[in-house]
């Protein structure tokens, strides 16, 4: 069989491999995208960021309505009817999957499910149901990217000890869940299982939640974990884990402490690993670092001339946006622009309850590089608009340059914080002063305010809190 | 494994292959020479880094190469050249990131030209811009550290690219000879004329030597206001001074030449008169004086003008200037100046005494503001106490940028000039 001749292919349908095919057609290009799942999306819109957020908020409901019998508003005790919940939860999928294949087709790319076999830098062998097909290809863009890791250790092949991509199935809700890693994967998928009623026990190695956001960030969240879970234990190993009966026997460790417990569930969520095995590269002169990610570039090309690699396979940050925004550079280099992910502030949310968004650079990471900032303040107890659903607990923070007044960064906390994120990135992005920020009219009474008046604070004038003018 | 071109040196990336030493097929030890490349400052031999067998060469004389670009392919054994395989794909993605241009590669921004380095950028903060500006510097292969940002914070707008251009095109207006790299510069369509129409005739490539001096000729001469001041100088005197003390410097192995005596006079009268060491920095539009005093000396070799520069000649005395003068001028001859060696010079003297020849109108060595051109002293019948009496006189022509410099002030140059050579103390030869 003569083997198909593409410009391009495209290696893996996630968030970065669609949106780089997607654009990729849209300069004109041919294009073949491959994925070896029968949905398209990738982790993200099957096994990451929309299926637990579609959890999260059927959690949130049951959350408001507890936090509502204080306003005088009593509901019932929920019941939960498992098969419903993951019968709604998969049609959000099966919409947005088929959503990117009615695009794929409109866009005249072709969309071949198999998977893909790198025979060498120039041809991709993909198994298809329908038998081997060969694609000819000017470039590969690898964007096939990662899975949940599950420590050897901890592979007992037994499904009561899941990972999120398990969790996110919601087979049950155990009556005892003990998640392993304090992470954002760890602390949403807790989150939510606490809220439908399990009784979670959290460990984490370190000593601290969520270790990449600042501690005042993390400091709601923290709360909220100690208060909804049974337990935290921090800076504590889990030694064995074993099958017993129909629960699973866990030996952990804390402050030299040991304890043997049983939980009926065990979600391991202690990071992500590569997808980089099987693909043929050895074929290539694609090279990988000690983990496993492929070696790019700023412009995204491996070593090997005509491959490109993209999002969580190309390492750094493991976030979807990420990856879209690398697809696209690939492919602007491909024809020939002048591209590079350089200086690219890409913004972080943990959608915990309340949620924690930041972008640009942290007050730790300031500190850790001996950059001189000041950080300016708002906390959400003076925003009205915060008072009125009752969330007081959280904090915008600003993270200036003081001698040009630039925004470098962008914390904040609470509610909705991941929709406030935005006009944080946007400030990072366009090198706005927090003078803009404060200029800037933001509607009333919105969480938006406290954007602008945590830049206003930095003048010292904020309408709403009172600002101790001291060196920071 | 490939051999490429390694690191030449500052500001030479480039240079053409003028002679090859070895052929595909022959054994090399580590370090033997290999290639000749010449560049505009120097000839230089590329060594092997490694021994090996030659399986293959991908350059031949006069091919222009680039660092990083691959010379040849060393093999050890018949398995090598499948190690070689795997050193291509890096050195392809290097090789396209030299191709990006750079911001000395555009249209006109001279080598010297200092461009004012924008808003500080601190350690850990880009530019402010919007990502929107920032693509179209990068497309336009514009650093945006040296752009200074008008809007609130030192932000970077459109407008603030838009005048940075403009501004390196009015840099760009002289119009440059045969750019290297890429004819990039507006100038008109040379006519190629033929020659041979009207009699025989040979061609000769214009040498990366050649090119760079034709471009900075023109580029000074069409960008500076030129004015030749003459005068002469009776160097009766000095002349006998230097019969006095030849001898005893070649015993010290130096010869004692006018030029070491000229430097000794030029950094005196340029300390009377800073302006002429001064340069003009058109982008801030300052005057810049220097509080140092190196002296480029123009040195005649087979390949054309190179003009090294003797360094702190405030701190020199007759001696080690003569010794320096010389050996400096050797190493130009040989072609075997440093780039460095050839950098910061703050006013430059061309002797053409040597050779013969009156007075002449030397153009002025950018963005130095003056030069002194000497011709050859011969006797003269010169009026003095009314009395006419022979006098070995030297032939003086200094020019200088008009911009920075008014008439008035190359006459008393150069009249305090001559008067150092007139009154030349003994104490300062004698060693």
């Amino acid at each position: 069989m003569d083997p198909i001749k593409t410009e391009i292919v495209v290696v893996g349908a996630g968030p970065g491999g669609y949106a780089a095919a997607f654009y990729a057609a849209d300069l004109g290009k041919k294009v073949i995208l491959v994925e070896r799942d029968k949905r398209l999306g990738g982790v993200c819109l099957n096994q990451g960021c929309i299926p637990s957020k579609a959890l999260l908020h059927a959690a949130h409901t049951i959350t408001s309505a507890r936090e509502s019998e204080r306003r005088g508003i009593l509901f019932a005790a929920p019941s939960i009817d498992v098969a419903k919940l993951r019968t709604w939860k998969e049609s959000i999928l099966t919409r947005l999957a088929g959503g990117i294949a009615q695009l794929a087709k409109m866009r005249g790319v072709r969309v071949m499910q198999g998977r893909g076999y790198f025979e060498d830098s120039q041809t991709l062998r993909v198994e298809t149901e329908q038998g081997q097909q060969f694609i000819k290809y000017e470039h590969a863009v690898i964007a096939v990217g990662s899975k949940a890791a599950m420590p050897r250790d901890f592979d007992l092949g037994n499904p009561r000890v899941m990972t999120s991509t398990q969790a996110l199935e919601v087979e049950d809700i155990p009556e005892n869940l003990l998640v392993i890693g304090g992470g954002y994967i760890g602390m949403e998928l807790g989150t939510v299982y606490a809220t439908f009623g399990s009784k979670v026990v959290l460990i984490e190695a370190l000593d601290s939640l969520l270790a990449g956001a600042d501690p005042d960030l993390a400091r709601p969240i923290v709360a909220y974990a100690k208060k909804a879970f049974k337990e935290v234990r921090l800076a504590s190993r889990v030694g064995k884990m074993a099958t017993s009966g129909k629960q699973i026997k866990v030996e952990s460790e804390t402050d030299g402490q040991k304890k043997e417990e049983l939980y009926d569930r065990v979600l391991i969520a202690v990071g992500r690993a590569p997808n980089a095995e099987d693909l043929g590269l050895e074929n290539t002169k694609v090279s990988f670092d000690e983990k496993g990610f492929i070696h790019v570039n700023e412009k995204q090309q491996t070593t090997d001339p005509a491959i490109y690699a993209i999002g969580d396979i190309a390492g750094g940050v493991l976030l979807a946006h990420k990856a879209t925004k690398e697809g696209r550079i690939a492919v602007e280099v491909i024809v020939g622009e002048e591209s590079a992910f350089v200086d690219v502030t890409i913004p972080a949310v943990v959608f915990t309850d309340p949620e924690i968004a930041w972008c640009g650079l942290t007050e730790a990471e300031a500190k850790a590089k001996g950059i001189v900032v000041q950080v300016s303040k708002f906390p959400w107890a003076a925003s009205g608009r915060a008072l009125t659903f009752d969330r007081p607990e959280g904090l915008t923070k600003l993270i200036v340059d003081p001698d040009t007044e630039r925004i470098l960064g962008v914390g904040i906390v609470g509610q909705g914080a991941g929709e406030l994120i935005a006009e944080g990135v946007l400030a990072v992005e366009m090198g706005a002063t927090a003078k803009d920020l404060a200029l800037a009219v933001h509607p009333h009474p919105t969480l938006s305010e406290t954007l602008m008046e945590a830049a206003e604070a930095f003048y010292g004038h904020a309408t709403h809190t009172l600002v101790r003018r001291k060196a920071e | 494994m490939d051999l490429k071109l390694p690191h030449l040196g500052e500001g030479a990336d480039s240079g053409t292959v003028v002679n090859l030493f070895v052929k595909e097929g022959d054994t090399v030890t580590k370090d033997q020479p290999i290639l000749e490349l010449e560049n505009e400052k120097a000839v230089a031999t590329i060594p092997s880094i490694a021994a090996g067998t030659i399986t293959q060469i991908f350059v031949k004389p006069g091919d222009k190469i680039r660092v990083g670009q691959r010379i040849l392919s060393l093999g050890e054994s018949a398995a090598a050249p499948s190690a070689a395989k795997v050193e291509v794909a890096p050195v392809r993605s290097r090789e396209r990131l030299i191709q990006t241009p750079s911001p000395q590669q555009l249209p006109g921004a001279p080598e010297e030209e200092v461009l004012e380095p924008g808003s500080e950028s601190k350690p850990g903060a880009v530019p402010a811009a919007a990502p929107s500006i920032r693509k179209v510097a990068r497309e336009l292969g514009i650093d945006l550290a040296r752009v200074r940002g008008s809007a609130r914070g030192g932000r970077i707008v459109l407008e603030d690219v838009r005048a940075y251009i403009q501004k390196l095109q009015r840099l760009a207006a002289a119009p440059r000879v045969a750019a290297p790299g890429g004819a990039l510069a507006p100038r008109p369509a040379p006519e190629q004329i033929d020659f041979s129409k009207w009699g025989p005739i040979s061609k000769a490539p214009l040498s990366p030597l050649r090119e760079v001096i034709a471009r900075r000729m023109a580029e000074s001469w069409t960008t500076t206001p030129h004015v030749t001041q003459f005068d002469e100088a009776d160097i009766t005197a000095l002349m006998a001074l230097r019969k006095k003390y030849a001898a005893a410097y070649e015993q010290q192995g130096a010869r004692l030449t006018l030029t070491s005596f000229a430097l000794k006079v030029v950094v005196a009268t340029l300390q009377k008169h800073p302006i002429f060491n001064a340069s003009l920095d058109e982008v801030a539009q300052e005057i810049v004086f220097k509080q140092y005093y190196h002296i480029g000396i123009a040195v005649d070799t087979d390949a054309g003008l190179i003009v090294p520069v003797i360094r702190d000649a405030d701190k020199k005395n007759v001696l080690e200037l003569s010794r320096e003068l010389e050996d400096l001028a050797g190493k130009a001859r040989e072609r075997k100046v440093s780039a460095e060696e050839l950098k910061g010079g703050t006013f430059t003297i061309s002797n053409q005494g040597g050779i013969g020849g009156g007075p002449f109108t030397p153009i002025v060595n950018k963005p130095q503001v003056a030069i002194l051109g000497l011709g050859r002293g011969a006797m003269k019948a010169v009026v003095r106490d009314n009395r006419i009496e022979p006098r070995l006189m030297l032939p003086i022509g200094l020019s200088y940028d008009h911009r920075v410099i008014d008439g008035a002030a190359a006459a008393r140059f150069t009249v305090d000039l001559a008067q150092g050579f007139e009154s030349f103390k003994e104490d300062d030869v004698k060693i």
